[in-house]
């Protein structure tokens, strides 16, 4: 997998589902921890389909074209073809998720320098909002470390209202010119 | 509270004033389908949207829940991707007299069963918009406030008069017409605060404003009047349809041709790109020597189908520098193509691209040189541009100009517009102007008839040029028979280079430069004093405190019946 997909499978698979999909797992020599231990009696819950999911997702389709590129076979194309395109959709995606989301860091602190868990504010205790990697001791207990990423968290999401009946599962329309 | 509006070709804007300070005023519109954003620019277009083009209640506003216009930036994006519905450039429209300007026919291309609409009707779409997206913000509403309308310095009696009816119709009652150099002079006066010290008595400023689709010229003096400086608006140029959209589409036609053939979208967005770079590489000091052109692909299969191309610095620079703004003679005369009976409805382009030409055309007529220059208009974001023009003057003009800056090229008009409004409130210094062009009304030689030869004309100067807001003219010397209740045509003539006729001077015969205007008709309705029969009638004009020429037929009893021009076609 190119860098850039692996960038955009991931910030995507963690946004909307959670965690990594499984060919980034693979792509990056990760295995899924406990995986095993999942008992396959219990149904997984129920989720709605979130509506603003598939919002965010048409959202990002139709200014930034970003399902076309995900959905696009590209291992035949060379880099400086998928060069050439991906500059143009990094730059809108990144300007459609500006405009209806506010992204920042978990820690803002510098990548590499050790770093207090505290820096992460009320979110210190969460387990969601700090993975500890290396060698955790038993209970859990680390008041620092190295920061090796600072993390994502959404600040503040606004998407536009929709009308009333609109068919979300719609991404992008089929186009059909007349002549 | 002062109200300022840039009723552009491509861009409209709002900018306000509670006091001192002017700000500009982000206007919602649909942006998207369903969603509503505030721009500091609403795009001049409207769609005519069909019945599957959107789903019910997406084009909803915050104030209207179903519009019967979309106005916007939707109806830009949308009208690319379907020409047929989209209305632009209504306002060059609103200026070409070879049309009925209150007919329905716009869009040209509008496939058979599209309700079309007048340019009139557009412009009040973009005003009417504005003026709800206003109130909607909770202001209070523009019907009774004093509204200033920017309009071409070009723009003649009868454009100006459409543009205020358009107005009236969107509900602004007491709309002032402000032409745009002089706003955009305005914004500049606004933003330093020690202006006075930057031009003096003796100045003659030169005003550059070349927008999306037209460019204007005009000047102004500084003179001393009594002690205090006096700002007045000496010259406009002509109307010419010509400006930045030409320049980027030249461009992207080059970038075309090395491509393989590209749809209407591709090319759109070729258009807009090929802008980007331009001002990119029209920067001074620019870095790069060229700029990556990337169409995606227009399919789903996106990379596979991306084209690319390179815009090169030299190629920017020999098409739109040395295509637009060459270095010509001051003598240069731009070239009028010849248009061949056009079988299509189409707007009078420009026939000479070189916009120094124009501007030599221009400064000549004019007379004495200029000594500054002001730049308004987002082509003159590019500052190769901008120095290929001082270089041009500099040729020209025994001294080299004083270029006045720091304008925010979009919004100065609006911006100026705003102030325009608070020195009407007696806060801020006023450009004298008055009327742009010379106006006069054709007189018929009282000689038996030959067959075959018209009668020659005369032409009676009824409103010289620069003739004050509030001010009147009356010409008994000549009297006019007219029948109660029966129709009578007026011819109109009008200038913008004839600025020395006086007003009552009678021009035998006709000069040729003259432009014919629309007439003017009026029909004397029965009054008391004259219930029937031929009165005897002398002509008298009067320019509104609102910047609109009025002309009337007076008896010698004081009965007064206003002239209107007429602007349907006649037909058959």
């Amino acid at each position: 997998m190119s860098r850039i997909t692996l960038a955009f499978s991931s910030f995507f698979g963690l946004l909307f589902g959670g965690q990594l999909p499984d060919s980034v797992l693979i792509a990056l020599g990760l295995s899924k921890r406990g995986a095993k231990s999942t008992p396959a009696a219990a149904a997984p819950p129920k989720v709605d389909v979130s509506e603003g999911a598939l919002q965010l997702l048409g959202l990002l389709q139709r200014d930034a074209r970003l399902v076309d590129f995900l959905m696009e076979d590209i291992s035949a194309y060379s880099d400086e073809q998928v060069g050439a395109a991906v500059r143009n959709i990094q730059e809108n995606s990144r300007a459609t998720l500006g405009r209806y989301l506010r992204l920042e860091p978990v820690i803002d602190g510098v990548e590499g320098a050790v770093t207090q868990l505290t820096a992460a504010g009320a979110l210190r205790s969460e387990a969601a909002a700090i993975k500890l990697l290396g060698n955790v001791p038993a209970d859990g207990n680390v008041k620092a470390g190295l920061l090796r990423h600072k993390g994502w968290k959404v600040e503040k999401i606004e998407l536009p209202a929709m009308a009333g009946k609109a068919n979300l599962k719609i991404l992008a329309p089929a186009e059909i010119e007349v002549e | 509270m002062a109200i300022g509006i840039d009723l552009g070709t491509t861009n409209c804007a709002l900018a306000y004033s509670r006091g001192e300070e002017i700000e500009a005023f982000g206007i919602p519109q649909v942006v998207e389908p369903n969603e509503v954003r505030a721009e500091m620019l609403l795009p001049s277009f409207v769609y005519l949207a069909g019945a599957r083009d959107f789903a019910p209640g997406a084009t909803a506003l915050p104030w209207d829940e179903e519009p019967a216009l979309v106005v916007g930036k939707l109806a830009r994006k949308r009208g690319a991707e379907s020409m047929g519905r989209l209305v632009a450039s209504a306002k060059s429209w609103l200026s070409y007299p070879g049309v009925d300007r209150q007919e329905a026919f716009l869009p040209v291309h509008a496939p058979e069963g599209v309700e079309r609409i007048s340019p009139v009707a557009a412009s009040r779409a973009y005003l009417a918009h504005l003026s709800a997206a206003w109130e909607a913000a909770g202001n209070e509403a523009l019907g009774e406030e004093e509204v200033i309308l920017t309009v071409p310095a070009s723009f003649d009696a009868v454009a100006r008069q459409l543009t205020e009816q358009a107005a009236r119709e969107a509900g602004l009652k007491r709309v002032v017409l402000l032409e745009e150099p002089q706003a955009a002079f305005y914004s500049w006066i606004a933003r330093h605060a020690d202006w006075r010290e930057r031009v003096g008595p003796g100045n003659r400023i030169l005003i550059v404003d070349i927008g999306g689709g037209t460019t204007d010229f005009t000047l102004i003096d500084v003179k001393d009047r009594g002690g205090a400086l006096e700002l007045e608006r000496v010259a406009v140029g002509e109307h010419i349809l010509l400006g930045g959209d030409n320049m980027d589409l030249a461009l992207a036609r080059q970038v075309e041709s090395r491509m393989p053939k590209l749809d209407a979208m591709q090319m759109q967005a070729l258009w807009q790109q090929c802008r980007a770079a331009k001002e990119a590489l029209l920067e001074p000091g620019a870095e790069t020597a060229e700029q990556v052109v990337t169409i995606l692909g227009r399919g789903s299969s996106l990379i596979g189908g991306t084209l690319r191309a390179k815009l090169t610095r030299e190629e920017v620079e020999r098409t739109v520098v040395e295509g637009f703004f060459p270095h010509v003679p001051l003598e240069e005369i731009p070239q009028r193509g010849r248009r061949a009976a056009l079988t299509e409805l189409a707007l009078p382009f420009a026939s000479d691209a070189r916009i120094t030409a124009h501007l030599a055309q221009f400064l000549k007529q004019a007379g004495a040189a200029p000594t500054h220059v002001l730049f308004n208009g987002g082509v003159l974001r590019a500052g190769l541009v901008r120095e290929r023009l001082i270089s041009a003057l500099n040729l020209w003009l025994p001294k080299p100009v004083v270029v006045l800056d720091g304008e925010d090229l979009m919004l100065a008009v609006a911006r100026g517009a705003a102030y325009f409004g608070l020195a009407r409130q007696g806060k801020g210094i006023r450009i004298r102007g008055g009327v742009a062009r010379t106006y006069y009304v054709g007189i018929e030689d009282a000689l038996p008839a030959v067959p075959g030869m018209a009668a020659p004309l005369k032409a009676l100067t009824v409103a010289p040029f620069g003739m004050e807001e509030g001010t009147g003219h009356e010409f008994p010397q000549r009297k006019f028979g007219l029948y109660v209740g029966e129709p009578v045509e007026f011819r109109i003539f009008s200038s913008t280079v004839r600025r020395a006729d006086a007003a009552g001077d009678l021009l035998e015969p006709m000069p040729r430069e003259l432009e014919e205007m629309p007439p003017m008709e009026i029909t004397l309705a029965p009054t008391k004093n004259h219930p029937r029969g031929v009165t005897p009638v002398t002509l008298a004009s009067y320019v509104t405190d609102t910047g609109v020429l009025e002309l009337y037929c007076v008896a010698a009893s004081g009965d007064r019946w206003k002239l209107e021009f007429s602007v349907r076609e006649r037909k058959g």
